[in-house]
């Protein structure tokens, strides 16, 4: 019939601009390129912006100025085909140690399957950047100046005090440690620094300031606790240098004793410096 | 001090930390010196056989009273979560007599608390490794300890978010409800699942308050009411110090797992049950400082009773009429008018 074979090529048409019924649309986020908000109190969101503060805190290469996550305000994510997940952040930011209002950041997170996140991150500075400059050049001078090496152990203790003394040595473990959790964050996986188990000055005769720590981390949603030796070298106004091993690197303590923190503790209980 | 019977240990400090001996002490002590309201129970017993012991607060009467369950202490290193269970107990008996609200609760209400479910785990991060988590349970010839009790629950057990690796912090342990401890907790809660309203789990840190559930997406058939009920509390608790928790379902703000006690309490019908992650965020983590200890309980204590009145007002409305003796010469009239009516 005439009218059949007139609709016919214009059905064929009009179908031909759909995609065809049998491949369904991906669920997000797998859909590439597209972005797609996230609800603010959604994990990954937190995850992310705590990614990028561990890049921040890192390179700030500051002990008296850490920041922690105080909010997520707004958050997204896109799939990058072949690469990965990246988000996008608005979130607010509390000091690390007194956890007075510490500015608002934007940020991005690029996570990768099997390198460190890529970060860009800007905030805002509520605090005073004078006198941060100022405490990490006291602490820098007191350090330097030391003939007797700093030898500690469990910053915090196990009723969570940290003497005054050390609570600058405390947020030098952070920035130092910030390396570490930054470089391990995956989409999946994220860090704490749980405890400064022990950390050894070591006397230099140049500028720079030399340490070695013991860190515990606090890896969810796994809830290990991995210990990493870290040797970090600051000069202040540089980036710090850290070199690191944790546990979990390492394929001889498969055999479980090595992720018992208890046993990894042990062996530092009452051996100060002796690593 | 001895003549009101409401008495607290003098000496008990409530803003320490407290290892198990203790607290063994404490409970026998509040029981001794609140007989009238307290009552200590055997549970069960640990792995390394300690007897593991929870208290009953219930006001004396004739009638059956609906229950309030909370946990602290499944996981070890949470040193905050028994200190909140034991202060929590501390405000009750202490403020029994000044405050109507308490009184008003334990009219339908009992209170069973249980302050360290993992008690080796406890004494472990005590006397050896601060940060253990998991219980004490030897496995393959003892090379390898702990099951994650929190995994351990038959609430779609062994599927999301765990380890069949003894090594793992989130072992879920030989098979669902494999260990003593979680068969103890089982075994009371089904004898008396009918009578329970509310199942709170303490634990930190983070400062959530959780929703069922972690093992799946998919809502609970009562959603919208445990969210709003959890949004409620977390209000009530921002106002006294700042501190803001955030209110969700564990699988969505936080991260799948199965095995959950809270999981489980839901699944056998408990309609309100909650798990807290209290403080902090991370700054401290598990070594939250003893200063905290206070802060962190009088805060976590409003929003939990904030929970408890919304579940008395919900299943017992209009209670609050009995209370003073304006209302109760009222109902008494009243029922004097009803009896003269009334053949």
């Amino acid at each position: 019939m005439p009218g059949l074979r007139a609709a016919l090529p214009a059905a064929l048409l009009l179908l031909s601009s759909f995609p065809p019924a049998a491949a369904k649309q991906p669920p997000w986020p797998w859909v590439p390129g597209v972005m797609h908000a996230l609800n603010p109190s959604d994990s990954q969101a937190s995850a992310a912006a705590r990614t990028a503060l561990h890049y921040s805190n890192y390179h700030g290469a500051s002990p008296s100025r850490l920041r922690a996550l105080h909010q997520v305000l707004k958050a997204t994510v896109k799939a990058i085909p072949e690469v990965g997940m990246k988000y996008y952040m608005h979130f607010t930011t509390e000091d690390y140690i007194t956890g007075e209002d510490a500015g608002s950041c934007l940020a991005t997170v690029l996570y990768l399957k099997k390198s460190p996140p890529q970060v860009y991150i800007k905030c805002t500075h509520t605090q005073d950047k004078k006198q941060i400059h100022e405490e990490d050049n006291r602490f820098y001078q007191y350090l330097q100046h030391r003939k007797k090496p700093i030898i500690a152990s469990n910053i915090p203790d196990s009723y969570g005090n940290i003497d005054r003394d050390h609570l600058a040595l405390w947020g030098l473990a952070i920035a130092g440690s910030s390396c570490i959790m930054w470089e391990r964050s995956r989409e999946k996986l994220a860090y704490f620094v749980a405890q400064v188990k022990a950390v050894k000055q070591w006397i230099r005769k140049d500028s720079a300031v030399e340490f070695e720590f013991m860190i515990l981390l606090h890896e969810t949603p796994t809830q290990k606790i991995d210990l990493c030796h870290m040797h970090l070298i600051w000069i202040l106004g540089h980036p710090l240098e850290v070199k690191y091993i944790c546990t979990s690197d390492s394929h001889g303590l498969e055999d479980g004793s090595g992720q018992d923190s208890g046993s990894a503790a042990g062996m530092f209980h009452g051996k100060e410096g002796n690593f | 001090e001895t003549s009101s019977h409401k008495q607290i240990p003098e000496s008990y400090n409530y803003t320490q930390y407290h290892p198990m001996e203790e607290i063994y002490t404490w409970m026998a002590q509040i029981q001794k010196s609140n007989s009238k309201l307290v009552t200590q129970h055997y549970l069960g017993e640990t792995i390394e056989n300690r007897t593991i012991y929870y208290l009953q607060i219930s006001q004396p009467s004739d009638k059956t009273k609906k229950i309030v369950w909370m946990d602290c202490g499944i996981h070890a290193r949470e040193w905050i979560s028994p200190a909140f269970c034991q202060w929590f107990v501390k405000e009750i008996l202490q403020n029994y007599d000044s405050d109507p609200k308490i009184r008003k609760f334990l009219q339908n209400l009992d209170f069973y608390i249980l302050p360290v479910l993992n008690i080796d785990g406890y004494i472990y991060s005590w006397e050896t490794a601060r940060l253990w988590r998991k219980k004490r349970s030897p496995h393959m010839n003892g090379t390898c300890y702990g099951t994650d009790l929190n995994r351990n629950f038959n609430s779609s057990w062994g599927t999301l978010g765990v380890s069949y690796n003894c090594s793992s912090e989130i072992f879920c342990g030989t098979g669902p409800e494999s260990e003593p401890e979680t068969r103890a907790v089982v075994q009371l809660i089904e004898r008396k699942k009918s009578d329970i309203l509310c199942y709170l789990t303490i634990h930190s840190y983070g400062q959530y308050i959780l929703t069922p559930y972690g093992s799946t997406t998919e809502p609970p058939s009562n959603n919208d009411e445990l969210v709003h009920v959890a949004q409620t509390a977390a209000a009530a608790l921002t106002e006294k110090y700042g501190t803001s928790y955030e209110v969700g379902s564990t699988s969505s703000i936080l991260y799948s797992n199965s095995g959950s006690s809270r999981d489980w309490a839901h699944m056998i019908g408990i309609p309100f049950s909650y798990t807290f992650e209290l403080r902090d965020k991370g700054t401290y983590g598990f070594v939250l400082p003893a200063d905290q200890i206070q802060p962190t309980c009088e805060e976590t204590m409003l929003a939990v009773t904030a929970i408890i009145d919304y579940v008395d007002q919900k299943y017992f409305p209009g209670g609050a009429m009995m209370l003073t003796s304006g209302s109760l010469g009222l109902s008494l009239c009243l029922t004097a008018v009803l009896t003269l009516i009334v053949p």
